[in-house]
């Protein structure tokens, strides 16, 4: 069996167990308007957070026994994983979070398509730059003036 | 025939032009969503949302309803000429269709598939018409402690009976409950889950969190593990005729088909897998020509293929009538409905009938477009295959960002947007459905407030939910849902090494 494979099942199922204490802890922090009924702001919360800490628990319980059940028999395809691919596209997503006030929706989308362009293995740069101006530049458009949405126009005022 | 009356009237609206325009971009898109491999349903709800908010109701729903319907008719040419399924309802299509297609049938696999998908759409419509006034006429003696256990009986069967593991399915729900319950109760005005973001206040946008799963974990996922795989396109001549015996081996399988999809749509068991796969069984079994199974037969194709459209179109009737969401694409539909401060339910019939029936009626008309986009112009839609991957995932993320950014120009939701599709590259990696998030986080908030009202009326009395025959044998039903899959799995078990 692969033991990574387990690793991250484990990882999952702890994740989900804190994310349940968390919703446990900070309920308690609600402040509790009683209403007539006496159930509150607090009651489903108290119930969710529950459930996650349940389901985490016997997640984590099942992931050290051996995995977890009925899992897609796909080993060989995650044995390959491409992380390079994974951070071009992470880094093109956290980019445009930070160049879009800032540069704005067209430059940052632009680096953001040619950068998941890249992550799924195109090398024809030109190519990927170019259908990028045009689809962005339809879309900023489309939106701002069909639409009535606003977008940050950034270092391109004139459009 | 208050029924008919209802709906003639639902026509006159349906068929202004306004509203015809709509179903046409609806079922347009709908087939371009089916058809391109990474982009579904519920994908493309999500990103129109922020984008209709201030059109007319009715022709948003009317071109959203479109989308889901027109989805399934293009989700089999991507299965049959690809063999990679668009939706997880055209898995089965994708076996025999593909074989078909490899074999130089793909005309004939892609014919009976649309014809298929229209006849199954236009008896479910029928269906959908003549059930529908039952199902409000029930609905409308539910109190709260009813409703919360519908709702509850919709959350065990769209985690735990659908998917291969319930604990997994239960615990997405949880984790969609959670994202539901951040931002502000809406019964006593008091923060929970904001961690002092005010940006938290207003709760996290199910825009953010479907295309935060839907198409940056995808694309995460994809990138990451299946970008290595090239996918061949097979041939297809451009000609879509049946000959004669093509039509007489489909037609039953078509009937057939229908009758298994639409009752598995109208049931809290929503989704389209389980009716697709039992009928591609039972044509297996009642098939002339047994020796093409495996090959390339056509009833394989017929059969799932009309039982995915007829359940797209059952899980209508309990998202109109009930306001229950049993899908992740009929949950974004009722975050549509909230959108103009409607609530889908019986009320709904009484309070808004124009548009329920419009609704309605533009399914029938939806229908006929869609096997006139399909039929001849299907050559159109297989030249969208050919984009490449790169530029594809390029889009869909340019999209995703536009659609989460647009909602309140912030960058948080952007954040929010790469958090959550870390999060769904990880649910995609170790196996964990989608479906119940959205539908956990879109319900989650109704379920409580009808819990709380139960509560209220009752004043505070717990036993209300179990001396209400109704309340209490739905949810009898739905403890029965967690409990006995597990345990008809394990005595199978037993029974299996005993006889080994």
């Amino acid at each position: 069996m692969n033991v990574r494979g387990h690793v991250g099942e484990l990882a999952c199922s702890l994740g989900l167990l804190l994310i349940g204490a968390f919703v446990l802890l900070d309920a308690g922090n609600i402040p509790q308007s009683q209403s007539f009924s006496g159930v509150g702001p607090r009651f489903f919360p108290y119930l969710v957070g529950t459930g996650l800490a349940v389901c985490g628990a016997l997640l984590a319980w099942r992931a050290l026994a051996g995995g977890w059940r009925a899992m897609p028999d796909d080993d060989g395809v995650h044995a390959r994983a491409d992380w390079r691919a994974f951070a071009l596209i992470s880094a093109g997503i956290v980019l445009q979070m930070v160049l879009i006030g800032w540069a704005g929706f067209i430059l940052a989308s632009v680096v953001l398509f040619v950068l998941v362009a890249r992550g799924f293995g195109s090398v024809r740069l030109v190519r990927d730059a170019v259908v990028a101006v045009v689809l962005v530049t339809a879309a900023y458009l489309v939106f701002t003036r069909l639409l009535s949405l606003s977008l940050p126009a950034g270092w391109l005022p004139f459009l | 025939m208050e029924a008919l009356h209802a709906l003639i009237e639902g026509f006159a609206v349906a068929l202004t032009w306004t509203n015809l325009m709509w179903g046409f971009v609806g079922v347009t898109l709908g087939t371009a969503v089916g058809v391109l491999p990474g982009v579904g349903p519920a994908l493309a709800i999500a990103l129109l949302l922020p984008a209709t908010s201030k059109i007319d109701p009715t022709g948003a729903l009317i071109m959203f309803a479109g989308i889901y319907y027109g989805a399934m008719f293009g989700g089999s040419t991507t299965s049959i000429l690809l063999n990679t399924p668009g939706e997880s309802a055209t898995i089965v299509t994708a076996m025999e269709g593909n074989l078909m297609a490899k074999a130089g049938r793909a005309g004939p696999a892609l014919a009976t598939s649309a014809i298929g998908s229209f006849v199954a759409g236009t008896l479910a419509t029928i269906a959908l018409t003549l059930l529908s006034p039952l199902v409000v006429d029930v609905a409308l003696r539910f109190g709260p402690a009813e409703y919360f256990a519908v709702m509850v009986l919709a959350f065990t069967t769209v985690s735990a009976v659908l998917g291969a593991s319930p604990l997994r399915g239960i615990a997405a729900l949880f984790f969609g409950l959670f994202l539901g319950l951040m931002g502000i109760d809406t019964q006593t005005g008091q923060a929970r889950f904001t961690l002092g973001i005010p940006e938290l206040l207003d709760g996290i946008d199910v825009v953010v969190v479907a295309v935060g799963l839907f198409a940056v974990g995808e694309t995460l996922y994809v990138a990451t593990y299946l970008n290595r795989t090239m996918d061949k396109l097979e041939k297809f001549g451009g000609s879509v005729m049946m000959s004669a015996q093509d039509w007489a081996r489909s037609w039953k399988p078509w009937l057939r088909g229908t009758l298994l999809g639409f009752p598995f749509g109208t049931l809290p068991a929503g989704g389209a897998e389980i009716p697709t796969f039992l009928s591609y069984a039972i044509e297996r079994k009642l098939t002339k020509h047994p020796e093409e199974f495996g090959k390339g037969a056509i009833e394989g194709v017929a059969g799932p293929e009309a039982a995915n459209n007829a359940s797209a179109t059952g899980t209508l009737v309990p998202l109109l009538t009930l306001g229950l969401p049993t899908t992740a694409t009929a949950a974004i539909i009722l975050a549509a409905f909230q959108q103009y401060g409607l609530q889908p339910g019986p009320l709904l019939f009484e309070t808004q009938p124009t548009l329920v029936w419009a609704l309605i009626a533009s399914m029938y008309i939806g229908n006929v477009i869609l096997l006139i986009l399909n039929l001849p112009l299907v050559g159109l839609w297989v030249k969208l295959l050919a984009i490449p991957r790169p530029l594809l995932y390029a889009g869909i993320l340019i999209f995703a960002t536009l659609g989460a950014y647009g909602l309140r120009n912030s960058w948080f939701d952007l954040l929010l947007l790469y958090v959550i599709g870390l999060v769904g590259f990880l649910m995609r990696r170790y196996d964990i459905p989608v479906a119940p998030v959205i539908v956990g986080m879109i319900l989650g908030p109704l379920a409580e407030s009808q819990f709380r009202r139960a509560l209220a009326i009752s004043q505070g009395d717990l036993s209300v939910f179990v001396t209400q025959p109704i309340a209490a044998g739905v949810l009898l039903l739905a403890a029965l849902t967690v409990i006995v899959p597990p345990l008809w799995r394990r005595v199978a078990a037993r029974r299996a090494a005993r006889a080994a």
